[in-house]
């Protein structure tokens, strides 16, 4: 009976430690109340087809912060892989078009590896600048307008229906989130990458190639970034050089918020997947209640700024400790 | 040091100058309608708002942080003092208006304060979520719309004046930019506090074991910042005579990439308010000469990203080998 | 016959090893054998770690021969060292805080280890193998040092290790975890496995070792079986040493009382309570972690220790940050001159004038003229070589560098100067200067805390001297009338 007693006790414990996993049960049991379509399959599905590209362009921004950096950039580089994807299609096959999307997002982070990693500069300025420049590569490829595609096709990679029901972006997303799990926690690249992230200097005293690890990291967020592009595209069959305005803080407070610490070594793909889920669907249930697009801005603000403070106190309390 | 050196070193010092010469020489070239004396008042107007909040931002930096809520102070301003012209009347509107930047540039430091921010990261977040509920405020206050300057029965003369209005040869806007330089420039290089400021963000625990008062300049600096950031909004619907709720947007990182460019450093404690001058010289001339060049707005911000990328890579290569 | 010839595990013979300024090791021979505890003793900045991290890969000597195993050790990495069976297990630990303890023992071995089901399995095997019953999923930063320990001990198991070091392994122990280690020890003795104790506890050198090498200043001065020594005869071989004219004559300005502190409490320290005279100078004598930094830093303000009372002319003051303490009158000049101390890039002038700005201030505004004259004043007085007054401060030596930080305090003619580890990395020239400096503090009228790791300093300049061990002041010296031996007993504890 004890044994029962102090396994479940353990349970809740550990549930209880995963603050946006309480967050989430708390918001769907509060949306029992209000008369909504918020338990409709429609919304429901929506709202997982929404936070789909969001999920995933945060899997490989959680990987670079776990081992100790951050990539913002990668608002930039959704902006501009479905634009440049579309506008390839118009040349070659939408696979090879697709390819070479992808192609350009590993570029982009081996870039992005070399100048933090290998030159040692702060990361989440130059990756802000480097986002910067691609959203005006994208603003170039579409003259700043948003472009559709032509192809039929295209928008079946996103919207198609599995079991008509269920849109293939969301399978990709949640293969994606198994996927990153599976590498976090299995594979030498991914304790490597904690091990980074926890203490820089004893993963390479350990023997760990750091460097190489760290700069990974960046193009498997790049690459990924450009990914979500590319579905997002072809979700809206639009591409459209907006995008990506207010996706890289939105995505790292998101992870803050599944307990990724910017300090490195700590979090988890279904942390960061449970975390930009809150963000999001404190934003769905808005909507549903009918609360103002601003008023979810401001809220959203107030959000992000707790959040973070919150995070930024307890290093506080922490350093002062005496 | 003979007079060569002397100016070798001047120059890498302000390499910024030495791009602006070449931007100019290089496109009066090919381009002759750059000199004209239209084109060249053309430039001393776009020169505006942008240079109020990359004033204030230099002190940001120079602390050893950094603002990004600066576009939601602007549109936030912007809507509330257009609005209070009618009913209070347009001197204390501009009051209002110029101590509410201020205060929620005060509000932001003392948060940050209180939240032991140590790092420009972490001043990266909070700033720019407060940016995202000032500016949605300046949205709901207006439910979205644009209020136009004309639609008041107020008279305007004073924003007017600041808009369009000449002193002589000068035009107001740029008086008060000059007035504005030489006050913060004297603060910050021959003040007790100004000097607080940049060992602040050379070493902030060194100063503090001096006793500087350390906390006090991280306050200060960002209620700076909202004070120029609310100067620049209302520089720049005086012009527009529209008060915009999305006015602010963009000039976060045109500020900063001004601040960068002039050469002041990210890592704080080096720098002045003057580079930042020269910084957003470079930056309305780059635009000025594009355009003369019909290069399109768009390959401009390829252009201005792929130099602030370079600029923050170099500047922390120079720090690596200087610093140490 | 073979048994009675002890097995040598690990040859170092005249191992050479500088930076600039000083000698860290020189010429240093020592040799283990295989299967015995060889304790190492030694003051701070005897070369003991320096020597440690010659031979766990982190630095490289200059000169000299290390025989491992029977294998010449050439520029090794620290994780090759690892390999060849040499680990080391730092006082501060070499483990990854926010990951768990089998993924620690097998850090950057991931794929050898079957993944992490084969990680915890072997890790929970090693563990058992030293009767520890710690979870290998727990994570690091949720154990405690003797827990850590442990973790560390089964890392090098992990390794096959023939050699472990441990450097201090018991300064945060209880004496039931004490034992522990000690079975433990005895344990991988058996095995074979030699073990190089570093430690200040003079007792456990007694009861673990078998042999002891005493390291001073950089030289080996005896290496010993630990039958054939006593504690005597190992500290004054620590702290002998000839003394030519290395300080000035001490100063006796010694007045009234006017500071006292009392009951300063935190985690580290307990009970701290003493008071300072007039023109006195006040030593802290301890070993590294002892506490004395906390103790002055509570003090200045520096650390948010609440609780403790400052009284100063009989009048108890309030500080609560270093302001308030330079308000009232007290500076101090810390122990890393260039993280806290000084603003590297800036300019000497400014690195002078920082505590004193207020002076050269009217209606808010600086007086050029007046700032440079402090500065050149304090450049003038205190000898400080630098080109002019506007060279950034990087580009000075040590000692000078540290004189400008003196300088800023001196121009606020302070009535107490705290000063940690001044002559830290500094040259015997500059050293003598500094000394005749506080000299001038005290003959002024001012007091002096000073703080150092070097005995000798301590014990020729000071007038009193405290004994700090375990964040407890365990003995008040006159260094006049009592010898090294007897105040460094009481700071080993």
């Amino acid at each position: 009976m004890d044994n029962i007693k102090t396994r479940g006790q353990k349970i809740i414990k550990a549930i209880i430690k995963q603050k946006a996993v309480v967050a989430v049960l708390v918001l769907l049991i509060l949306m029992i109340f209000p008369d909504t379509n918020f338990y409709s399959s429609y919304n429901l599905i929506n709202v997982f087809r929404s936070i789909s590209v969001l999920e995933i362009i945060g899997f490989g921004v959680t990987l670079t912060i776990i081992a100790g950096g951050v990539d913002l950039s990668v608002g930039g580089m959704v902006s501009l892989s479905g634009i440049l994807v579309i506008k390839l299609m118009d040349y070659m096959p939408m696979v090879y078009a697709i390819l070479c999307g992808m192609l350009v997002g590993a570029i982009i982070g081996v870039i992005n590896g070399f100048l933090t990693v290998h030159q040692k500069t702060e990361p989440f300025i130059i990756t802000l600048g480097i986002g910067m420049l691609l959203k005006g590569v994208s603003l170039v490829l579409s003259n700043a307008h948003p472009i559709s595609c032509a192809n039929p096709v295209f928008v079946e990679i996103s919207n198609g229906l599995l079991f008509n029901s269920v849109p293939y972006l969301v399978i990709y997303m949640l293969v994606l989130l198994a996927a990153t799990h599976f590498v976090l926690r299995y594979t030498k690249f991914g304790r490597n990458c904690y091990a980074i992230g926890g203490d820089y200097n004893v993963a390479a005293y350990s023997g760990i190639n750091v460097v190489s690890t760290k700069w990974m990291t960046f193009v498997i967020s790049g690459v990924l970034a450009a990914l979500a592009g590319i579905l997002l595209a072809s979700s809206m069959n639009t591409g459209s050089p907006n995008y990506g305005d207010s996706i890289p803080l939105l995505v790292c407070c998101g992870v803050v918020v599944g307990g990724v610490s910017f300090s490195g070594g700590v979090g988890g793909a279904f942390q960061s997947f449970f975390g930009l889920l809150v963000l999001q669907l404190l934003s769905n249930c808005m909507n549903m209640i009918g609360i103002g697009a601003y008023v979810q801005h401001a809220i959203q603000g107030i959000v992000i700024v707790a959040i973070i403070w919150m995070d930024c106190f307890a290093d506080k309390r922490k350093r002062e400790a005496v | 040091m003979n007079m060569g050196t002397k100016i070798k070193k001047i120059l890498l010092e302000y390499l910024v100058l030495v791009f602006i010469v070449i931007l100019v020489i290089v496109t009066a070239i090919a381009e002759p309608k750059f000199m004209t004396s239209a084109n060249l008042n053309n430039i001393l107007r776009q020169f505006g708002p942008l240079s109020f909040v990359a004033l204030g931002m230099t002190f940001v930096i120079i602390g050893g942080y950094i603002d990004l809520s600066v576009v939601g102070i602007m549109s936030l301003v912007t809507v509330v003092t257009v609005s209070l012209i009618d009913v209070t009347g347009q001197v204390v509107a501009l009051i209002a208006g110029i101590v509410m930047g201020a205060a929620m540039g005060l509000f932001n430091g003392l948060l940050l304060l209180a939240g032991g921010a140590n790092t420009q990261a972490k001043a990266l977040f909070i700033t720019y979520g407060m940016s995202m509920l000032y500016g949605a405020a300046a949205l709901i206050f207006t439910a979205g719309g644009t209020l136009h300057m004309s639609w008041l029965t107020t008279p305007q003369t004073v924003f007017a004046a600041i808009g369009s209005g000449n002193i002589g040869f000068i035009s107001v806007s740029f008086v008060v930019f000059l007035v504005c330089l030489i006050v913060l420039h004297t603060f910050l290089s021959a003040t007790h506090q100004g000097m607080a400021i940049r060992i602040a963000g050379g070493n902030k625990m060194a100063g503090e074991l001096s006793g500087v008062p350390v906390n006090r300049s991280l306050v200060l600096i960002y209620m700076l910042s909202g004070l120029m950031a609310a100067i620049g909004a209302i520089v720049l619907f005086s012009r527009t005579t529209m008060a915009n709720p999305a006015a602010g947007k963009g000039y976060e990182l045109n500020a900063i990439l001004a601040v960068v460019l002039g050469g002041t450093s990210l890592k704080g404690g080096y720098g002045n308010v003057l580079r930042t001058v020269l910084g957003v010289l470079l930056v309305t001339l780059m635009a000025n000469c594009l355009d003369l060049l019909s290069v399109t707005t768009y390959y401009q911000t390829v252009f201005k990203g792929s130099i602030l990328v370079m600029a923050i890579w170099l500047d922390n290569r120079n720090k690596q080998q200087g610093g140490e | 016959m073979k048994e009675n010839e002890p097995d040598i595990i690990l040859s170092i013979k005249d191992v050479y090893k500088s930076f600039p300024g000083v000698v860290a090791l020189n010429n240093v021979s020592i040799e283990i054998g295989r299967g015995t505890v060889h304790g190492i003793v030694g003051e701070n900045g005897a070369g003991k770690s320096t020597l440690m991290k010659i031979l766990s890969g982190v630095y490289t000597k200059e000169s000299g021969t290390i025989i491992f195993d029977e294998k010449k050790i050439k520029d090794i990495t620290p994780i090759q060292s690892l390999h060849m069976g040499l680990s080391i297990i730092y006082q501060e630990f070499n483990l990854v805080n926010s990951m768990s303890v089998g993924e620690n023992i097998f850090l950057g071995r991931f794929k050898e280890m079957d993944g992490m089901r084969g990680t915890h399995a072997k890790a929970g095997e090693l563990l058992e193998n030293i009767s520890s019953s710690i979870d290998t999923k727990q994570m690091v930063s949720e154990l405690s040092v003797s827990e850590k320990q442990m973790v560390e001990i089964a890392k090098a198991l992990s390794f096959n290790s023939k050699l472990i070091i441990m450097d201090e392994p018991s300064s945060s122990l209880t004496a039931d975890e004490l034992k522990r280690l000690t079975q433990l020890i005895h344990q991988l003795k058996e095995k074979g496995i030699s073990i190089i104790y570093i430690s200040h506890k003079l007792d456990e050198i007694f009861d673990l070792c078998d042999v002891v090498t005493v390291m001073r200043d950089g030289n080996v001065i005896d290496t010993k079986p630990v039958c054939e020594i006593t504690r005597s005869e190992m500290i004054q071989k620590m702290v002998g040493r000839s003394i030519e004219n290395e300080y000035p004559e001490r100063p006796h300005c010694v007045g009234e009382t006017i500071m006292e502190v009392r009951s300063i409490n935190t985690r580290k320290l307990h009970n701290i309570s003493f008071e300072l005279k007039k023109g006195e100078i006040l030593g802290l004598v301890g070993l590294v972690g002892a506490g004395r930094t906390e103790i002055v830093r509570a003090i200045f303000g520096a650390d948010k220790a609440k609780g403790h009372q400052v009284i100063l002319n009989g009048e108890p003051i309030r500080i609560k940050k270093p302001a308030d303490a330079k308000k009232a009158g007290i500076g101090l000049v810390p122990e890393d001159r260039k993280l806290q101390g000084l603003v590297l890039n800036f300019p000497v002038q400014t690195n002078i004038i920082m505590a004193s700005l207020k002076k050269p201030t009217r209606f808010g505004f600086i007086n050029k003229s007046a700032a440079k004259e402090i500065a050149k004043r304090q450049v003038d007085n205190l000898n400080i070589k630098t080109p002019s007054i506007a060279t950034q401060v990087v580009s000075l030596s040590g000692g000078n560098q540290q004189k400008c930080i003196v300088g800023r305090w001196l121009e606020i003619s302070p009535r107490i100067l705290i000063l940690d580890e001044p002559t830290r990395g500094i040259d015997v020239g500059a050293k003598y200067e500094i000394y005749l400096l506080m000299k001038k503090v005290v003959e002024n009228g001012g007091s002096i805390i000073m703080i150092s790791s070097e005995l000798p300093e301590v014990l020729n300049m000071s007038n009193r001297v405290l004994t700090i061990c375990d964040g407890r002041i365990t003995g008040e010296f006159n260094p006049e009338n009592t010898s090294a031996h007897e105040i460094m007993d009481k700071a080993i504890g």
